[in-house]
């Protein structure tokens, strides 16, 4: 389907159909349920489901817009996770100028991702703004608790910014026999980390023994990350219709995704915790803030973005 | 027209300016479902605070309301007075009267008497980022003359690390405006009655919750 130069892709539309179906389903069954017995978790699945059709939604308008459209959605999500990372930090007066001077990191990296300056995207954070920012701070001349801001403020970008922007440079792939394109890419990608989060609660659900990381999430468990992983591997390979990928390198995508899901949930977990904050907002019904939902994904873009390009180069 | 244009100028610059860019949320905004009058009572940490009330207040309610204004800061000049009265039906009060000039309560008691509600931050000034000063007794003298106007307690999470004291730099930090139930005072006495509102807008912030007002270390 060809539209002003861009297109919209059969893998494209069938993802979005699977994903909108199984939508449809689950808000018609927690309605006819609701209706029989009204429970307190049937209202929390219905606060969710709303909220996942109106995720969805954007996602489907990111997936299927202009690679112009789709940037300036993702940034505007850096925007508002890192408004809410930096709003649940620790920090002193000395540091608003700072704080400010972060937020103009996002239009800059979103530019150099939306004209695939490669090289420029990959430095921009990691080595100009984690120079700038501390001597930002050095210059506001308060040195009390300066290390922590320092190394605070930088990370907070590094993770809601630079790591969230590889989803961006997905538009630009490019593979010779691969119809998809970059909206394939992304749907796949976000797939895999939603349902590997669903797929880690259930298994730690049914099997769950013995606690992974008892100080920072009491309810992970070894057989709710092992049975999660594999699952996701095996969703990657399933879903290989989606990427340009051979099938055993999807299924190496699947579990890459499922164990490094599995480590952005615990960083923010961990993080969460020493704020000793439940959630880190409340901007979307059910779920928390914007964080609590793209804990994992945060984790995952970049590496999907390295891995996969290691694969379709080799 | 010009209240039109105040309408349409919150609608679509103002209101999603705070709450897509600065991150400004309206939690309980129901609380003005068939209010006709009231007092709003809030706490005082920016110059956010008062733009802020205003565009969480239901469009036809915004009309009749009145923010309380220094005239020594905000009249200084022709422009600004006229700029606080267009947007917020700034009513201005002077700190330092002259003898023979009506006294702040009795401009307030008027515009209450005329149907119109206010608000009110009971601290006077902005005071220290992130502390609750002493209430002053304005706002209890105006429920005792004024016994069927209701007051909202208003709790503001976070607008002294948007935009402080001493400040012109707006950071888009999360913040909130919880307005809380209406409420009749039961005491007659002043202090008591002051007490009684100060406990109304502390409620408002949660348990668990950090003061999000100022930052630490300042």
């Amino acid at each position: 389907m060809t539209f002003q130069g861009y297109y919209i892709s059969v893998e494209v539309l069938f993802s979005l159909l699977i994903i909108f179906s199984i939508l449809i389903v689950c808000t018609c069954a927690f309605w006819i349920i609701s209706k029989t017995n009204r429970s307190e978790l049937i209202d929390e699945l219905i606060i969710r489901t709303n909220s996942w059709w109106k995720m969805a939604l954007g996602i489907g308008i990111l997936i299927t817009a202009p690679a112009i459209v789709g940037t300036i959605m993702l940034s505007y999500v850096s925007f508002v996770a890192l408004r809410e990372m930096l709003s649940i930090g620790r920090f002193r007066q000395a540091d608003r100028s700072a704080l400010f001077a972060a937020y103009f990191a996002i239009p800059v990296q979103y530019y150099l991702a939306y004209h695939n300056y490669y090289h420029q995207f990959l430095y921009f954070i990691p080595l100009i703004m984690f120079i700038g920012l501390p001597v930002m701070l050095v210059i506001s001349g308060n040195t009390t608790l300066i290390g922590r801001s320092m190394s605070t403020i930088p990370a907070m970008l590094m993770l809601t910014v630079y790591m969230i922007s590889h989803m961006a440079l997905l538009f630009h792939v490019a593979v010779p026999g691969f119809s998809g394109g970059g909206g394939a890419l992304i749907i796949f990608l976000i797939i895999l980390t939603a349902l590997n989060d669903v797929f880690q609660f259930t298994w730690g659900k049914l099997l769950g023994k013995r606690k992974i990381l008892p100080n920072v999430s009491p309810n992970k468990t070894w057989e709710g990350f092992v049975g999660g992983v594999l699952t996701t591997g095996a969703l990657g390979g399933l879903l290989n219709f989606l990427t340009p990928l051979e099938l055993h390198e999807s299924f190496i995508v699947g579990l890459a995704v499922g164990i490094m899901g599995f480590l952005g949930d615990s960083i923010i977990s961990a993080v969460k915790r020493d704020l000793k904050i439940k959630d880190t907002d409340d901007l979307i019904p059910g779920h928390g803030g914007a964080m609590d939902r793209l804990d994992s994904i945060v984790i995952t873009t970049p590496m999907f973005y390295h891995l996969s390009s290691y694969f379709i180069s080799n | 027209m010009r209240n039109i244009f105040v309408r349409f100028f919150y609608a679509f610059l103002v209101k999603p300016w705070l709450t897509y860019i600065v991150g400004v949320s309206f939690k309980n905004t129901e609380v003005f479902k068939g209010l006709d009058q009231f007092i709003i009572v809030a706490n005082h940490n920016s110059h956010f605070d008062t733009v802020s009330i205003m565009a969480g207040l239901p469009a036809k309610k915004r009309q009749h309301t009145c923010a309380v204004a220094a005239r020594d800061y905000f009249g200084k000049t022709s422009v600004s007075g006229w700029l606080m009265k267009l947007f917020f039906n700034a009513v201005l009060i002077n700190r330092n009267r002259k003898e023979g000039e009506p006294s702040s309560i009795e401009i307030l008691d008027g515009k209450l008497k005329e149907g119109k509600s206010i608000i009110i931050f009971p601290e006077g000034s902005r005071g220290s980022p992130g502390a609750i000063s002493n209430f002053k007794k304005g706002v209890a003298i105006l429920l005792k003359k004024n016994p069927t106007v209701p007051f909202i307690p208003v709790y503001l999470d976070g607008f002294g690390r948007v935009l402080p004291k001493d400040s012109l730099l707006i950071i888009p930090l999360i913040c909130k405006v919880r307005f809380g139930a209406p409420l009749f005072s039961s005491n007659e006495n002043i202090e008591l009655t002051l007490e009684e509102v100060k406990e109304a807008i502390l409620k408002l912030k949660q348990k668990d919750e950090r003061d999000r007002n100022q930052f630490e270390l300042t």
